[in-house]
């Protein structure tokens, strides 16, 4: 048995729907201080994301040191805040209903805003949450290790007691997965959900998935699927490897439909360029989009394939592998 | 966990208290002003986060709004709220396809907290001052009842009930209970009731045309076994978002799915193969592909001679068809005039069609048993005066596909035509293909032809009844919900189509004239009075609208042409009653607002067909404040009208519905609304579905509660094919047991020789050029929202943060640019029959020339209050074929052929708000 827990998030099912994000607000951030944090949140790419521009931020490793990040500001998160129905509703406001401040930033802003020009235009959704590296870059440069990771599931926390809000892990982190509660003044992030796991249970964000694309379970166990997509069929992969952190949540890399050449038939070009995803998931992308086509179109000549069954996921449960991870 | 815990007690604390202070709203700033003091002091801080899931009770429950997701909901509460809630995930499988579970959404997820949300009315409010100025008086149930009951029983004493509508919104109605509640009150009453299947234009009406029936849907799971799917009119990654799956699962299983829409749409995103026609060109793309199939010859001859009117023979100079009392030597029975003919090319004569006809003699069927009808060919017939040239519907069909060449249908849809001709060749030698279709294409004026020749394609290639195909629109339990309307009191329910309900008291010709010029105006409307004067159709307007009462906040919001409608028929009602669990453009403009229970505060029950599951809502905690359950309003309703009727000492009133005298005697309305006390709460009303709905197990209400859902019977396989499920099946009787169609020839019918269809050219499918509006030149298309179901949750805080935090509309970046407009710009949308602003959402995505923008949003969120309603001129547009009759099934029938409202045949243009 294993000692890191991992999640395998497929991008050709993510229909952005945000019920993984809802699901962990409702959980774990739903108090003052927390407005502007989604632990969990899916971002439309290409597309600046959020935080704002976090791609462009720094942190993570290089050269076997950390890599001087950004502090993000609050506003680059945006922030959930309240509508006046109380004042239009009931107290006579002439008011239209809105937010009591205007939007101008926001975590899900660009929500399908396409990339390129239509009809070959190109865009797919995000989730993201932290990634429990296994090389944290936030472990790292917190000055008084208020940051540790869990012996029996590799999850990375943050000591609530011991943080003293210094907010170098902020920095630090390269996916800027690290969120400050300026009530509270804690550094606070995602807990992949431990009392879940403690009791059996996957994180809310994985279970609450309707469109069945989370897949968790531990890197070492060798008849789970995290291990057949990651390391057998090598069709999932991190995130930004070049941040040198070693995410432990996964990604299969989307396909998009067809193109079109001038005169409207359909074109060999990808949708989605090769070389942006390659920007995103490493070279290994490739190799993975071949196997994934190679597959697909194997299935399709009625042939089996266990990689299709992997991201069929007949039965939901399968998609979840959790030992048993309490304290003894 | 001690400081949440805390924050939760002192808002209930603050919610009792704000009820002694007779405030209309409790506030959750409250909670931030006192939740982050209790600094906390544990041992662990990991524990902090492990009290944090921990919960004091579970309830079972879901979400009881018209999204057909049915979706199974744990509820935890802690300290007699909701704290949140989380997918059961209970589900099984149908056949060898994916599970069902786990089912839900953000909005689900979003519930716990948006039912305690600022918009939530929580006590019986009367509005002070002039309508729409926000300000009420808090007045009790009994206050408010008697005086509506008071006002009710003038306009009864002085017109009858017929001027009171009684109209629900989809968002409440859904429930089963609630809708049966609703039902037996208008049918003790004899209030209109405004039906919004055709009300909002969702009646699949070209289904019933072929079919004599509109439930074709299956399980969501039917999208497993499909090879081919054509997802047509629909974005079920926005819009199904717990079925989603299926289509992404079935693409991993090596089906085709084949997005068909002008944007790149979420659902266009992850299918094998997007189409991207222009906006109303669709069935210019069918009949291209219709043409394909019978050019090259992939059509299947033995199921169309058996199952279609293809064979049928057609007179070549009347373009009727051939009637067997038309031959020189037929029988004399009244009965021949029903009979229809093929040409037999075993006896090489004409013969009778098996199915048509059903008169005397044995049980029709639909089997062809020796007989060779032939598809092809021309024949003379001896007629009583001289020979009748024929040839068959097939031949006619050939005919109007040529005009459809994928070339030609290039022209107008703008997909390559080799392209057209690929997905033709796919559609029609997979086995079995589907076509998954949502509600859109009953908006457009035309998009009855557009299902019909989906009909066509599907029938041709064979794919009206194997499992995997079909036309998967939706489909509707068989619930008792008429049966407990009536029970003991018989049928004196008054119900029309919202469509005609709008047309006539919302002086929609008017906006016909003005938007489509007189001619067109003229003759809509002539058809419409010629359709009623023929008592093809039903009217219920003579009386004039004075009264209406609104079952969730839909009235005001979800109307075509709204601001027509406001003005004309709305604003001017004597007395308008809100019966919503949250504040909206309908209630805010209501003269009484009466709180209603939200999802997790009230038993009820759930049945969609997309997951063979009959669903609870089990209150998990009482109402907040003074709200109550559907049927608790409606019986409150009831006894004040009783009470008042008695005290006023008002007799029996002559009512007459459709010909049908009907005496009411308004005293006894509580009496009958409980059964004489035999119906206590909602709960015994759901009792009575289950016991008396085909195919669900026969457990209590308080089993089900326990169990959260349980499973229908007969749904072993992904389709509706027993005739003994809850579900109705019609199509698997026709294709499977051979039982004609309930089609005036017995059989599909793709070609209808009325008077009508023949003069208006739609005796078969053809495309027509969707209208627009003179001068203008964008198409704006809306479609069901991501974050919102209706207008539920469309003004939840954190779903708005989600989004932009207002409303906003897709626009192509040419054309954005051409106008100097940017991205976050707000915008002006508007053509001359009014204007709305919205802020500006750049996507390449965007097909140029078409804007697009998610509905839902209540016009209160708008400038002016005023939302997309303002520009969109259609809700005059009812085409004269949808108010057809005297002619074998086509005529009026509740909820299966009405006229749909209009939404989308308008063009409009936007520019940059002057002060955005």
């Amino acid at each position: 048995m294993g000692k890191q827990v991992a999640m395998i998030i497929d991008l050709n099912k993510c229909i952005g729907c945000q019920t993984c994000t809802t699901a962990c607000k409702s959980l774990w951030t739903d108090e003052p201080g927390q407005e502007h944090m989604l632990w969990n949140n899916v971002e439309t790419k290409p597309g600046p994301g959020y935080p704002q521009n976090w791609q462009a931020s720094g942190g993570g490793w290089e050269n076997g040191r950390l890599k001087a990040g950004q502090l993000m500001s609050k506003e680059s998160h945006g922030s959930e805040c309240s509508v006046n129905h109380r004042e239009v509703f009931f107290e006579g406001s002439e008011q239209r209903l809105q937010r009591k401040e205007k939007m101008t930033v926001g975590a899900n802003w660009d929500e399908d805003s396409s990339s390129g020009a239509y009809p070959n235009n190109y865009h797919f959704y995000l989730p993201r949450l932290c990634n429990h590296c296994t090389k944290p870059a936030c472990l790292e440069a917190c000055p008084v290790r208020a940051i540790y990771k869990r012996e029996q599931d590799g999850v990375v926390l943050i000591d609530q007691d011991k943080c003293q809000a210094m907010r170098l892990c902020n920095t630090a982190c390269p996916y800027k997965k690290i969120y400050f509660n300026f009530v509270k003044r804690k550094s606070q992030k995602c807990v992949f959900c431990f009392p879940r796991l403690e009791k059996g249970q996957p994180p809310a964000c994985a279970s609450q998935c309707p469109g069945k694309l989370r897949f968790v379970g531990f890197l070492e166990d060798e008849d789970g699927p995290i291990h057949k997509l990651v390391y057998q069929w090598k069709v999932a992969l991190p995130l930004h490897p070049e941040y040198g952190t070693e995410p432990n949540v996964f990604y299969v890399p989307p396909i998009l439909p067809p193109t079109y050449d001038a005169d409207g038939e359909l074109s060999d070009e990808p949708r989605i360029p090769t070389e942006y995803l390659r920007s995103l998931f490493g070279k290994d992308v490739e190799s993975a989009l071949i196997t994934l086509h190679f597959e697909m179109e194997r299935r399709k000549d009625g042939k089996p394939s266990e990689l299709m069954d992997l991201l069929i996921a007949h039965d939901w449960k399968s998609m979840f592998k959790i030992p048993d991870v309490r304290l003894t | 966990m001690k400081t949440a815990i805390q924050s939760r007690r002192r808002f209930m604390q603050q919610l009792a208290a704000s009820g002694a202070l007779l405030s209309l709203h409790y506030s959750p700033a409250g909670i931030a002003a006192t939740s982050s003091s209790a600094a906390p002091s544990y041992r662990s801080f990991e524990d902090l986060y492990r009290l944090k899931w921990t919960w004091d009770r579970v309830a079972h429950g879901t979400h009881g709004t018209n999204c057909a997701g049915n979706c199974a909901f744990n509820v935890y509460v802690k300290n007699g709220i909701v704290w949140r809630e989380e997918q059961q995930g209970i589900y099984g499988a149908s056949g060898d396809a994916p599970d069902y579970g786990p089912r839900g959404c953000q909005k689900g997820l979003r519930h716990a907290k948006y039912m305690y949300g600022g918009q939530r009315v929580l006590y019986p409010m009367k509005s002070v001052g002039e309508r729409g100025n926000g300000k009420w008086q808090r007045i009790s149930w009994e206050q408010a009842t008697t005086e509506i009951a008071d006002k009710f029983l003038d306009l009864v004493v002085a017109h009858g009930p017929e001027c009171i509508s009684y109209g629900s919104g989809t968002q409440m109605a859904l429930k089963r209970g609630a809708f049966c509640s609703l039902a037996r009150f208008a049918n003790i009453t004899g209030v209109t009731v405004p039906e919004f299947l055709s009300g909002v234009g969702d009646l699949p009406s070209g289904v019933y045309l072929t079919l004599g029936q509109v439930h074709t849907g299956d399980t969501m799971a039917a999208v497993y076994k499909s090879r081919c799917v054509l997802v047509w009119m629909s974005n079920p990654a926005v819009t199904r978002i717990p079925d989603a799956h299926f289509f992404w699962d079935a693409k991993y299983n090596g089906t085709e799915v084949i997005a068909i829409s002008p944007e790149f749409t979420p659902t266009a995103m992850h299918s094998s193969l997007w189409l991207n026609p222009k906006p109303g060109t669709d069935t210019a793309l069918a009949m291209a592909m219709v043409h394909v199939i019978l050019q090259e010859g992939l059509y299947k001859a033995d199921y169309i001679k058996e199952q279609s009117d293809l064979p049928l023979l057609v007179r070549k100079d009347t373009k009727r068809l051939l009637r067997a009392n038309e031959l020189a030597q037929h029988d004399q029975s009244a009965a021949s005039g029903d009979k229809f003919l093929v040409w037999d090319e075993a006896t090489n004569a004409v013969a009778i069609a098996p199915g048509s006809g059903s008169g005397d003699g044995p049980p029709a069927t639909l089997r062809l048993g020796a007989l060779r009808p032939m598809l092809e060919g021309s024949w003379r017939i001896d007629g009583p005066d001289g020979d009748i040239e024929v040839t068959t519907v097939f031949e006619l069909v050939k005919l109007r596909a040529a005009e459809h060449s994928p070339e030609s249908a290039s022209e107008i849809t703008g997909v390559n035509p080799n392209l057209i001709r690929q997905v033709a060749r796919k559609f029609a030698t997979a086995e079995p293909a589907m076509i998954f279709s949502g509600y859109a294409a009953c908006k457009w004026l035309h998009g009855d032809i557009l299902q019909r020749s989906m009909l066509l394609l599907l029938s041709l290639t064979g794919n009206l009844g194997p499992e995997g195909g079909g036309l998967q629109i939706g489909n509707s339990a068989k619930t008792k919900t008429m049966a407990f309307a009536f029970d003991g009191i018989g049928t004196a329910f008054r119900g029309i189509s919202g469509t005609t309900w709008d047309y006539d008291h919302g002086d929609m010709q008017a906006l016909n004239r003005a938007t489509y010029g007189d001619e067109l105006a003229a003759e809509i409307d002539q058809h419409y009075q010629e359709s009623i004067r023929k008592a093809w159709f039903p009217s219920h307007s003579q009386k004039g609208w004075k009264m209406g009462f609104f079952a969730g906040n839909g009235g005001a919001n979800w109307r075509a042409s709204g601001k027509q409608w406001r003005k004309h028929a709305f604003e001017k009602l004597e007395t308008i009653v809100a019966l919503v669990p949250d504040a909206g453009i309908t209630s805010h403009y209501a003269d009484y607002v009466l709180p209603i229970a939200h999802h997790y505060e009230r038993a009820d029950m759930m049945l969609q067909s997309r997951t063979p599951y009959v669903q609870v809502l089990d209150a998990a905690v009482p109402p907040l404040g003074e709200s109550v359950d559907d049927w608790e309003a409606n019986r409150r309703l009831a006894e004040a009208i009783s009470r008042r009727a008695s005290e006023r000492g008002i007799g029996v009133i002559e009512d007459n519905v459709n010909g049908r005298r009907v005496q009411r005697d308004y005293k006894r309305c509580l009496d009958l609304f409980t059964m004489a006390g035999r119906i206590k709460s909602v709960k015994d009303v759901c009792q009575y579905i289950i016991d008396t709905t085909p195919g669900i197990p026969k457990v209590s209400f308080a089993e089900l509660a326990a169990r959260g859902a349980i499973r229908v019977d007969g749904s072993d396989k992904t389709t509706w094919d027993d005739q003994s499920t809850t579900y109705h099946a019609e199509i698997f009787a026709s294709v499977r047991d051979k039982v004609p169609y309930q089609t005036l020839t017995g059989r599909q019918t793709f070609y209808i020789d009325h008077d009508w269809f023949l003069k208006f050219d739609e005796a078969l499918p053809a495309h027509k050029q969707p209208l627009a509006n003179k001068g203008y030149s964008m198409r704006m298309m809306m479609g069901h929202a991501r974050h919102g179901i209706h207008s539920m949750w469309r003004d939840d805080s954190f779903l708005l943060s989600l989004q932009r935090g207002e409303p906003d509309i897709y626009i192509n970046p040419d054309d954005a640019a051409r106008r100097g407009v940017k991205d976050g710009d707000t915008v002006r949308v508007f053509n001359d029959s009014g204007e709305f602003y919205a802020m500006a959402h750049v996507s390449a995505g965007m097909q140029p020339s078409m804007l697009f923008m998610y509905h839902g949003w209540d016009p209160m969120m708008f400038r002016d209050r005023q939302n997309f309603g303002a520009v969109i001129s259609t809700a005059g547009l009812i085409k004269p074929t949808s108010m057809a009759g005297g002619y074998g099934h086509i005529g009026y029938r509740a909820a299966e052929f009405s006229p749909n409202q209009t939404y989308k045949d308008f063009t409009c243009e936007f520019e940059k708000a002057a002060n955005g």
